[in-house]
């Protein structure tokens, strides 16, 4: 019950206590009183060397309120006693901008030697000899519904891992675009604009194939707006038991984006 | 079946959860059984070979989250690394140091692993254990009071505990006799090859703008564990 008294470097309590286990376990006659010396016995050793522990770290005491002060500085800390903005974080003392955590990350990524995470494989594996049989198999999914050009391929006995990856992608896209919704209900967003990276075909490719799974399961809709151009919209589940009842609603769409038209 | 396995094991590590053996014997090699020590040196060897992650023209294998052209199969850079011998659980780690951030541009992780840092540091500078009641001292806007939800994290006990704990980046004990029970972090097998304590320490001493020989006994511990 008093462990952080016995803790306290400068008490005695713990010796203190060992001392009566010693003189109370003379007078010892029954089991139960026998398993309750045990038992204390293990908490005491637990005691004993978590004070032992104490002990060394008060050697170079680490001070971890200025570590927490420093690293809310480095974090961007606005200390001001007015709010940013909604997206601020609040932390005693001030607010961290939003992208606080970004930038300790960014440093913090030196740390470690982590290794990138490859989520989307396009084409085959070519490598030097021996060159892999492998069986490419269109996902069954990506086949219904929306078709798009250069389907990514897929190593059937990843299936499974590649699956979990793709929903999970197809998640965060959603998030993404329920996000943007909602800070402009008014403005629909262009569909290119949500799906083209300009940095990356690939990524773009990868994009409008998630954006499809959206679409097929009725959590997004693209509609053309006054230009005939494609605009994407998240469907509020509120909305979804009326998008099934309504007749002819489904449309094929097959958009086709080589590299130079990308470009 | 080598390319099978590499490529097998990239999958595997998207999330960052230990690979193990018996897993790539009945996905990948099967009927190889006795080759398996043979394969996943090759396999080990092909994710090694020179190079690294770089912008570029190649034969794209594939993109990282950030559209890094890769051009396979010799710039991986990465280690196959065992760090449970006994059951063979393997990771994938970085074979050049300290990544530049590009790698982690999904912004979850970045922010992920600011925060697994600074519990590490914290971790390492507390004497190699901290107690769970403890653990949010690292942070003033961190707590560990159940579904409180954190404004970046969400639930940042679930983080702790489950995700980064299943990743063998932290590990928990519990504290016996204890009540209510508590238990202690300390560093998992996966900080241990992706980071260092000489790393960790670094970081606190940047963040602090002191020296490392400030902190003289996390200084020699850091020393000698090199």
């Amino acid at each position: 019950e008093n462990r952080e008294a016995m803790l306290n470097s400068k008490s005695n309590r713990l010796t203190e206590a060992l001392e009566e286990a010693n003189r109370l376990f003379d007078g010892v006659c029954r089991a139960r009183e026998a398993a309750l010396d045990a038992q204390f016995l293990v908490i005491a050793s637990n005691i004993g060397k978590e004070k032992a522990n104490e002990l060394h770290s008060e050697m170079s005491a680490f001070d971890s309120t200025a570590f927490a002060e420093d690293l809310l500085t480095f974090m961007g800390i606005n200390r001001t006693e007015v709010e940013e903005s909604d997206d601020s974080e609040d932390v005693p003392g001030g607010f961290l901008p939003s992208d606080a955590w970004q930038t300790l990350g960014e440093e913090a990524a030196k740390y470690f030697r982590r290794a990138p995470t490859f989520h989307y494989m396009m084409g085959s594996f070519k490598s030097d000899p021996p060159v892999p049989k492998q069986r490419i198999e269109r996902q069954k999914k990506a086949s219904r519904g929306k078709a798009e050009r250069a389907m990514p391929a897929q190593l059937k006995r990843m299936e499974e891992s590649h699956q979990e990856a793709t929903e999970k992608e197809v998640e965060r896209i959603l998030r993404i675009l329920q996000t943007h919704f909602e800070n402009d209900p008014n403005t629909p967003i262009s569909f290119f604009d949500f799906v083209i990276d300009p940095n990356s075909f690939a990524r773009t490719v990868e994009n409008m194939f998630h954006v499809s799974f959206l679409t097929r399961d009725g959590l997004a809709r693209i509609k053309l707006d006054e230009d005939d151009l494609p605009i994407i919209e998240p469907i509020k589940p509120s909305e979804e038991g009326e998008e099934d009842s309504r007749a002819g609603a489904r449309n094929q769409v097959v958009i086709s984006l080589d590299q130079k038209e990308w470009k | 079946q080598v390319s099978e396995l590499v490529q097998f094991l990239l999958v595997k590590d998207q999330k960052k959860i230990p690979i193990k053996r018996a897993d790539m014997l009945k996905n990948v090699i099967r009927e190889y059984r006795d080759a398996y020590s043979e394969i996943v040196n090759r396999a080990g060897r092909t994710l090694q070979e020179v190079g690294g992650v770089r912008q570029g023209k190649g034969r794209v294998l594939g993109e990282t989250p950030c559209g890094l052209t890769l051009v396979p199969p010799q710039v991986f850079g990465l280690q196959l690394v065992e760090i449970d011998t006994k059951r063979h659980i393997y990771i994938l780690i970085n074979n050049l140091p300290h990544a530049e951030g590009e790698y982690l541009c999904r912004g979850k992780e970045k922010e992920k692993m600011g925060l697994l840092l600074v519990i590490l540091s914290f971790i390492f500078m507390k004497g190699n254990s901290v107690k769970d009641s403890e653990a949010a001292q690292c942070h003033p806007s961190l707590t560990l009071i159940p579904r409180k939800q954190h404004s970046v994290f969400g639930d940042l006990r679930k983080l702790l505990t489950e995700e980064f704990v299943r990743q063998k980046y932290l590990e928990t004990t519990p504290i016996p006799l204890t009540d209510p029970p508590e238990f202690k972090f300390q560093w998992g097998p996966r900080a241990e090859k992706e980071t260092s304590k000489k790393d960790v320490l670094n970081f606190v001493a940047k963040i602090q703008g002191k020296d490392p020989t400030f902190w003289a006994s996390q200084y020699s511990e850091a020393d000698a564990a090199r």
